[in-house]
């Protein structure tokens, strides 16, 4: 029998610093995912994190790590030829074939960007399927803006908006200052035939799910990422668990109306 | 089908287990508990009457378990070939709650190997409880199943031994035959639970005086015998290079249960916690798997400090 708790030995491509504490991998691995699944990085001696895709490419796999933790450290301090332990990809990822001939709209707060990234990357690989895409993205301040080198393909592509909560750091972008949320309140975001991808801290997602209802969109045109801390991801550890539903195995993508109403 | 064990031969046939591979059964010291019997003297220690104080799920989830074995900063795995283990005088509610693990360690999409080993090497060997225990069991109203490989009846001087799969039969093949088949009745509790859906109680104030009395001290998580979290950790020698890869129980009363990187915590207060737990054993399984987790067994009530009752809460303040 497979043990789910063996790890790949990948190889490390390339590592980025996206801003002074986050990081992005890029790694040697091929697996068959969607996006918006997560793996487990492992760092022997230390322990295990859970980690989305912030990539869909077929010849290689990111991963962006914000350093908040022993195990986030021990993973930020790896370097391109080292070897980084993988289990995965767990979890239902967006089901990218329902949302065809759809605009998109993509709102995402600090590391909530980097899962939404993966689907951006998937767009950009299938483009014909999909209309217009919006991306409204906020950060603290302009250092944390991930992904830098990717803003100027997205302006060309895209609708990108960018906000930063406070007006600091040397990284010259021009961009509004204040929340993400005012930036969607403003918009003039008309709800047809479009889905919303949502995905940053609780926080943020609870204060731009009224704007968006108010905006006349359905529950079930919006899809958001809980985020937990998963020890095993099949189900069993109990740590992910909310009102019944494991983020790891039921989600860590849902749709709206499957979670509305869900508490503590 | 049934077998037939004399009274006075329940030691032989337990002495046949012990010559197969290592016996465990409950043993009256200071309290009931499971215990390895070693030799054929400690035979006679078996206790027949009594309810463990701890459930004998700890056969297939220790309290801790070593996962891989961590050398030189790379995992090695470990041997996981076991001897055949026997448990035996376990009452219907902890078999059944075997059967509630093994649909959760077991499930076909992902398994888990060691609990498999364990579950595999491991027979149990029920014993039917011909009254309730004292006044905290209530698995009358819990809808227990025949689960299991064997389980013993007492019919007076006999025990009437009821087989459930080939792998109980290979173990009484010897034994006679009994002239014919009857069912042992399934244990009647005075304490009931009545069946209700809690998902409309969710956000009621009667949790809150069960609350007020709970200080978290993850008893009732210990004892129970279908709790079954656990924890994930990485414990390494000085040299910081060879350990071991440990999975440990946990608990969801325990405050940091949901704390996520940057110490944002999902379930901060003790009331969401203690909810919780009662909330997945009486009404989250069931909506999955359509029975509840809850055996009935009793122990989180029979041993809580603080009293904490909560089938009288579900039963009285719960409308």
């Amino acid at each position: 029998m497979s043990n789910y708790f063996e790890h790949t030995p990948v190889e490390i491509l390339a590592k980025t610093w996206e801003s002074p504490d986050t990081v992005t991998f890029r790694v040697n691995w091929q697996p068959k995912h969607d996006p918006g699944q997560f793996i487990e990085i492992s760092i022997p001696g230390v322990g295990e994190s859970p980690i989305s895709f912030c990539s869909w490419n077929p010849t290689y796999c990111e991963f962006n790590v914000r350093v908040v933790g022993n195990v986030t450290k021990a993973i930020s301090k790896l370097e391109p030829g080292d070897t980084m332990h993988v289990r995965g990809p767990y979890g239902k990822g967006y089901p990218m074939d329902y949302f065809k001939n759809n605009h998109l709209l993509f709102i995402g707060g600090g590391c909530g960007v980097a899962p939404l990234k993966g689907i951006i990357e998937y767009v950009q690989h299938h483009r014909k399927h999909f209309k217009d895409v919006d991306l409204y993205f906020g950060y603290r301040s302009r250092d944390d803006i991930l992904f830098k080198h990717l803003l100027e393909h997205w302006e060309k592509e895209f609708f990108l908006h960018v906000t930063i909560d406070k007006d600091a750091g040397d990284f010259h972008y021009s961009c509004p200052v204040g929340f993400v949320t005012q930036a969607v309140q403003e918009a003039d975001i008309p709800p047809d035939n479009k889905i919303v991808f949502l995905c940053g801290p609780p926080v943020m997602m609870e204060k731009t799910m009224p704007l968006l209802l108010d905006k006349g969109f359905h529950e079930d045109q919006i899809w958001v990422s809980a985020e937990r801390h998963m020890k095993c991801c099949t189900g069993k550890c109990g740590h992910c668990m909310i009102n019944g539903k494991y983020v790891c195995k039921d989600g860590p993508v849902f749709r709206y109306d499957e979670i509305k109403g869900v508490t503590e | 089908m049934g077998k037939l064990l004399k009274k006075s031969a329940a030691n032989d046939f337990f002495r046949s287990l012990q010559k197969k591979g290592s016996l465990y059964a409950p043993v009256s010291t200071d309290m009931v508990r499971f215990q390895h019997i070693k030799t054929p003297e400690a035979l006679r220690s078996i206790d027949f009457d009594g309810h463990a104080f701890f459930p004998p799920k700890k056969y297939l989830l220790p309290n801790e378990e070593e996962l891989f074995t961590i050398k030189q900063g790379k995992l090695q795995d470990t041997n996981q070939s076991l001897p055949p283990q026997f448990v035996v005088n376990v009452r219907l509610c902890d078999l059944n709650a075997i059967a509630i693990l093994d649909k959760l360690y077991l499930d076909p999409d992902y398994p888990d190997p060691y609990y498999k080993a364990k579950r595999d090497a491991t027979t149990f060997i029920g014993i039917n409880c011909k009254r309730e225990i004292d006044e905290y069991c209530f698995c009358g109203s819990m809808d227990l199943q025949r689960a299991y490989d064997l389980l013993l009846d007492d019919r007076g001087e006999h025990y009437y031994i009821d087989v459930r799969s080939d792998k109980g039969m290979a173990l009484v093949k010897e034994l006679p035959d009994a002239p014919e088949q009857q069912d042992p009745t399934l244990p009647k509790t005075s304490k009931v639970l009545d069946q209700k859906d809690l998902h409309q109680f969710f956000a009621d104030k009667w949790w809150e005086g069960d609350n007020e009395l709970c200080v978290s001290c993850q008893r009732c998580t210990a004892l129970c015998p279908t709790c079954f979290c656990f924890d994930v950790k990485d414990d390494m020698d000085l040299n910081l290079q060879d350990g071991k890869r440990l999975r440990t129980i946990d608990s969801c009363h325990s405050a940091d249960f949901t704390t996520v990187a940057g110490d944002h915590t999902f379930r901060s207060s003790r009331l969401q916690r203690y909810r919780h737990r009662v909330m997945h054993k009486l009404q989250y399984y069931k909506d999955t798997f359509e029975r509840s987790m809850c055996t009935g067994c009793g122990r989180c009530i029979r041993y809580c400090h603080s009293k904490i009752d909560f089938v009288k809460t579900i039963n009285e303040d719960f409308k």
